[in-house]
């Protein structure tokens, strides 16, 4: 079977999985779904096949393929190109662990769902999965809309398929209308240039973006950037995501948080350097700076805000904007060094490297960290952290991985964020570098953005986890919960073995950048610049003395020395080893005892106090004197800045427009066919007269 | 870029550094103790403390979960793994790729993350103040080092200590450049920060009142806690051994004879007893801060970065 | 060889001015601006001794008189005298102030980069330096309620001026410099009387003045 049959046997598989999630759900709804994740299972193995035949095959290949025509006045087709092939790998790569993980999930946590459900849940899974793959792998304009547009459904039926409250509805509803206005501006941009090129794929776009004028061309840039910010869920087009991403089953929270942000970035780095470029020279000076700018406020302010979240699922869907952020100063960086003169391109790579690396990262273990979530919140079924504790002695491997999760997330040697921040780093090192005056100013002020909200992350994995698994169980649904079972466990284990060996040899990772890289760029490759002394060693030749690091040996040093450190623990005797309670100054211990999230994390409210503008209102109870208290109420509220100051304004107008435009509705038919007509009449002024 | 120092020496260089450790948080404790009109405890007391605790058995609570045990473990690993990429002898980049500045600064954040988790491990409000304290003043330290790597990265184009030690050159003061000093402000105003002493962190205390560091030790006993103990003071002498590497790279580049060595030896000995002799006075100078003035302190710090580096690119 | 030492001055310079923007309390804003007239008095002696100009030896010798000791000195005295209140009282918070500051050390570098053909080979960074102090020293007069610290203020941004007339022209002419010295005693002086008579007959501090407006 060679590569070229391969996305006709993804689309079977994902198609098949479609088809008998509703043909079985008749006879069994479980194994309706058994069924349809293993065809998920299926579709998402062949699309890593198809995407290393292309990464590791003959360089500069694409592999094209038409596909049966729809249409009389457009040709379909899919061009994998490396581009398109990595992105097809990191979302098989997640794909595999949310299909094994699926069945045994849906059936813990809602076990009385009904077959139309779980019918509904396999369908659009599988659809969700195939319209993602499509979108990367599309080669003309309405193949990639169709199924961008397919993924926006399918996701948002999985979004509203677990309604408990009418909550989860609302979400799904703010996710629909967001994404259909970046949908909209994606609209505009590909429609504009299909009109100049008289054809949709994109070869022909590429062709008719060749000589636009430059203003012409910013423009539709940043109607694409829109486009795409909105579902990367970039600052401040993001206030769908902490709502939406909870919202879904926590393995479709996975992928949608680890995969389909993803997409979104796809789709900015194909217009920016590919259809929209210009034939030669850099890239317009707004473009790039822009992308690092919104890049480094995103990752600042989704990072601040994960803070001070305390359900689990809220504060890991603020991070993957926090991490959206950290690929978009790579991506930034890349745009702005891109064809300069002087440079020989192997700037730009390095910070294209660091952010497709960073990006398979993200999708590693933000996909860990869901999934983790998940069978925690399958087993407790609750999801405010406040509420669980002491789950590490009850459910050690998740914790373990969540562990190993949180370590990846915080950028901490030896795991694979360390990896991506570093090539960050150094792509940003090199940049500053290269230029004078406030633009270098500017490049280390994002450097040191990016440090600190490495810190941050750090801080709030360390609440998150500590205050989840470690400690007393707050409540009994903590108390009374179990391991999860094991399939799923077994999805958490490939995304966590995946982590470390990324973090432990990410070399080889970046022999598979060489074609996104080298193809999109035209330049080095990756693995010319990142691992140019073997696959073991980072190193980042770019100027005489270089830098380098080898993640392999800093992973053997450690395991060395904690083998020794090992034997130092162990003491002199070991054998006087006793257990007792914790000392709390003599009282007998109680969960009350525990630090709360609200309070681990009350530090870094009142020092970005100015940042949160954080709501709290306390109420004392007196009997009889103000001197005898019986009861003080606390509650404090941080709420997104984005949705007061900009969402709930514009929300607030359109209302009011709305309001007024209905005092005009006469409800007689005549008076509606007299707005038709207007219509009409101005339309065809507007059109008709132009050309006589 | 290959450099000259094999891995034989960096070894060397990294178990000369965990043996000088806690001497170094004796001469500290000795020199304030003086300042203090009083003996104190003779200079190798910190390691009396050590052997004491190794010969100690382990109390543990009763709330700690399987990872207890191998916390302290794995701080003392990765502390003395940082330990490994400071270049203590010799200036000039090791012959393996172990001597970048920032594997060193995710080395010593990964230790500190294990021991806040360590801290909330065993339940009760101790831990839990320390390890949010702790993490409340970590994130704001990092983009100051951050900047300050930067500023003395950007001549010398690479993040490589050892690289960027022989850049510097073994010239004197003259021949500084103006932003090494705001680079030196800065990091100086860093050190009681990184290294939890006063005006940030009070070490001689374990009350809840003043305490960020030593809450988060509290719950460990034994052997365990001469190892988290060992490990602070391995992060000590490894922070004045970065600044000595960024600011003061003083010695031999291509030393390889014996003699050389001992003169590296005994350069960076001086060097470290420099700083330290400045941690000990500033900590008998100045009063701790309020946790919340701290965010401040750093402030101010970080503008002293941001000029340094201004001065450098503008 | 002296424009490396003006260099290494005008990093330390700013970082006394950082020290004054930061200050928390009064006493740490009057040490840092004594030694920042020391440092500018060493300054002016370096480049008299470089150019040879008479001028700038007197300069040097009456700013590390009057501007170094003789000022502080008087500063130091009212807050002993009066029990002024020892904090420094910000309008808006110090983190904010210390942004505007770093801005300014931005824009002043620029500003200076743009100027190209007036900076001098002999002194190098001096006239960036200079225009930071001047506007920070204005910065802090601004951004401060009481009347001491907006001497300071004062002190500092005259410094600057001094700082960027060595930069451009090697040393203004010599009674020009009398003249702004002789202007900061003068102010120096009236500020001193205002806040002691202000204190010993309303028993109010400057910043209370605005109850008198109508």
């Amino acid at each position: 079977m060679d590569v070229d049959s391969g996305p006709s046997l993804m689309a079977a598989c994902y198609g098949a999985g479609a088809l008998s999630s509703l043909l079985l759900a008749r006879w069994s709804g479980r194994f309706a779904l058994a069924v349809g994740h293993l065809a998920a299972l299926a579709g998402a193995v062949a699309g890593v096949g198809v995407s290393l035949g292309v990464l590791l095959g003959v360089p500069g290949r694409t592999l094209t393929q038409p596909l049966p025509v729809f249409f009389p006045f457009a040709r379909l087709s899919l061009s994998v190109d490396g581009l398109s092939a990595y992105f097809l790998f990191v979302i098989s790569l997640v794909a595999i662990a949310a299909a094994i993980y699926g069945p045994a999930y849906l059936r813990a946590h809602s076990p009385d769902a009904g077959s139309a459900r779980q019918a509904a849940q396999g369908f659009a899974l599988n659809v969700f999965l195939g319209c993602m793959a499509f979108v990367c792998c599309a080669g003309d304009a309405l193949t990639f809309l169709f199924c961008w547009e397919g993924m926006t459904l399918a996701s948002y039926v999985l979004v509203v398929s677990d309604d408990r409250d009418g909550e989860n509805a609302r979400a799904g509803l703010l996710y629909m209308v967001m994404a259909h206005g970046g949908t909209a501006l994606l609209l505009v941009a590909f429609l504009a240039l299909a009109e100049r090129s008289g054809a949709f794929d994109f070869a022909a776009l590429r062709m008719a973006a060749g000589d636009l004028d430059p203003a012409t061309r910013t423009t539709l840039f940043f109607l694409a950037l829109g486009g795409f910010a909105v579902k990367a869920g970039v600052v401040p087009l993001h206030v769908w995501l902490p709502r939406a991403h909870p919202a879904a089953p926590s393995h479709v929270s996975a992928l949608m948080s680890g995969v389909m942000l993803k997409v979104a970035i796809y789709g900015i780095l194909r217009f920016a350097f590919d259809l929209l470029a210009p034939v030669a020279g850099p890239l317009p000076f707004s473009w790039g700076w822009t992308v690092l700018f919104v890049g480094t406020t995103s990752a600042v302010l989704g990072v601040l805000y994960a803070l001070q979240q305390h359900d689990l699922k809220r504060l890991l869907a603020f991070h993957s904007v926090e991490n959206i952020g950290i690929i978009l100063i790579g991506v930034g960086l890349a745009m702005i060094l891109w064809r300069q003169e002087g440079a020989d391109g192997a700037l730009a790579t390095l910070a294209l490297t660091a952010a497709l690396l960073h990006t398979v990262n993200h999708a590693a273990f933000k996909g860990l960290l869901f999934l983790g979530a998940g069978s925690v919140l399958c087993r407790t079924h609750v999801r405010d952290m406040e509420k669980l504790g002491g789950l590490a002695r009850r459910m050690p491997w998740t914790a373990g991985l969540f562990l190993l999760g949180a370590i990846a997330i915080s950028a901490l040697p030896p795991l694979n964020g360390f990896v991506s921040e570093w090539l960050t780093f150094q792509a940003l090192l090199g940049g500053a570098s290269r230029f004078h005056g406030p633009a270098g100013l500017v490049v280390v002020f994002s450097a040191a953005m990016l440090a600190l909200t490495g810190g941050l992350a750090a801080a709030c994995f360390a609440k998150a986890f500590g205050v989840t698994f470690l400690g007393r169980p707050r409540t009994s649904h903590a108390e009374h919960a179990t391991e999860a079972p094991p399939s799923m466990i077994a999805g958490m284990m490939w995304l966590g073995a995946l982590c470390v060996a990324l973090g432990v040899a990410p070399g080889y990772a970046v022999r598979l950048l060489d074609a996104p890289t080298a193809g999109l760029l035209q330049g080095p490759g990756a693995s010319a610049v990142v691992t140019a002394r073997g696959p073991l060693v980072l190193s980042t030749a770019l100027t005489p003395t270089g830098t380098a690091i080898s993640m392999t040996m800093v992973a053997g040093l450690l395991i060395a020395l904690a083998a020794i450190a090992w034997v130092l623990r162990r003491g002199l005797q070991p054998d006087k080893w006793r257990v007792v309670p914790t000392w709390t100054c003599g009282m007998k211990p109680t969960a009350r005892f525990d630090y709360t999230a609200t309070a681990f994390a009350k530090p870094l409210r009142l020092v970005f106090a100015a940042l949160y503008h954080p709501r709290r209102e306390v109420t004392r109870e007196t009997a009889g004197t103000p001197y005898v208290v019986q009861r003080i109420h606390y509650a404090g509220e941080i709420v997104d800045l984005a949705e007061t100051q900009i969402y709930h304004r514009v929300t607030r107008e359109i209302s009011a427009f709305s309001q007024a435009i209905r005092a005009r509705s006469t409800g007689r038919i005549y008076g509606y066919i007299g707005f038709v007509l207007g219509a009409l009449f101005v339309a065809l002024l507007l059109f008709g007269v132009r050309h006589p | 870029m290959i450099g000259e120092r094999p891995l034989g020496l960096v070894l060397l260089e990294m178990i000369l550094l965990v043996l000088l450790g806690p001497l170094v948080t004796g001469i500290i404790q000795k020199i304030k103790a003086r300042l203090q009109c009083r003996q104190g405890a003779g200079v190798v007391q910190p390691y009396r403390d050590l052997t004491k605790l190794l010969r100690k058995g382990t109390v543990q609570a009763d709330t700690a979960s399987a990872f207890f045990r191998f916390i302290p473990v794995l701080v003392l690993a990765a502390t003395v793994a940082a330990g490994a990429l400071v270049p203590v002898i010799r200036a000039g980049p090791p012959a393996v790729p172990l001597g970048d500045a920032l594997l060193l600064l995710g080395l010593l954040a990964l230790a500190r993350f294990l021991t806040a988790i360590g801290a909330l491990d065993a339940g009760g409000a101790f831990g839990g103040m320390g390890a949010s304290r702790e993490m409340t003043i970590a994130p704001l330290v990092e983009p100051v080092l951050m900047m300050v790597v930067f500023s003395t990265a950007i001549a010398a184009g690479t993040t490589e200590l050892g690289a960027l030690a022989a850049h510097h050159g073994t010239s004197s003061i003259v021949a500084w450049r103006a932003a090494d000093f705001l680079g030196l402000a800065a990091m100086l105003l860093l050190l009681p920060a990184e290294t939890g002493r006063i005006p940030v962190d009070n070490p001689d205390t374990h009350l809840e009142l003043t305490m960020l560091h030593e809450g988060m030790l509290l719950e460990h006993s034994g052997p365990g806690l001469g190892c988290m103990v060992l490990a602070s003071h391995m992060r000590q002498i490894v922070t004045l051994g970065l600044v000595a590497a960024l600011f003061f790279p003083a010695g031999p580049a291509d030393a390889a004879g014996a003699a050389d060595l001992l003169l590296g030896a005994g350069v960076f000995a001086a060097k470290i007893l420099v700083l330290a002799t400045y941690l000990a006075l500033v900590e008998s100078s100045y009063a701790k801060l309020r946790l919340f003035r701290v965010p401040q302190y750093l402030g101010v710090g970080f503008v002293c970065a941001l000029t340094a580096l201004a001065l450098r690119i503008l | 060889m002296v424009h490396t030492i003006i260099d290494d001055l005008g990093a330390l310079l700013l970082f006394t001015m950082i020290l004054i923007v930061a200050a928390g309390q009064i006493y740490r804003a009057i040490y840092a601006v004594a030694a920042q007239s020391l440092l500018i008095a060493i300054a002016g002696g370096v480049l008299a001794r470089a150019t040879g100009n008479v001028d700038l030896w007197v300069i040097a010798g009456v700013t590390l008189v009057v501007k170094a000791t003789l000022l502080p000195w008087v500063l130091h005295w009212v807050v002993k005298r009066m029990n002024v209140r020892r904090e420094v009282e910000p309008v808006i918070p110090v983190a904010a102030t210390l942004a505007l500051a770093v801005v300014i050390v931005v824009v002043s570098f620029q500003l200076s980069a743009s100027l190209g053909p007036v900076r001098q080979a002999i002194t190098g960074n001096a006239l960036p330096v200079g225009i930071t102090l001047t506007l920070t020293g204005v910065l802090v007069m601004a951004t401060r309620k009481t009347a001491l610290t907006q001497m300071v203020g004062l002190f500092a941004s005259e410094n600057g001026i001094f700082f960027t007339a060595m930069a451009v022209t090697r040393g203004m002419p010599l009674i020009i410099e009398i003249g702004v010295i002789l202007d900061v005693i003068l102010a120096a002086l009236v500020m001193t009387i205002m806040v002691l008579r202000v204190r010993s007959t309303v028993d109010a501090d400057i910043a209370d003045l605005d109850r008198l407006k109508g």
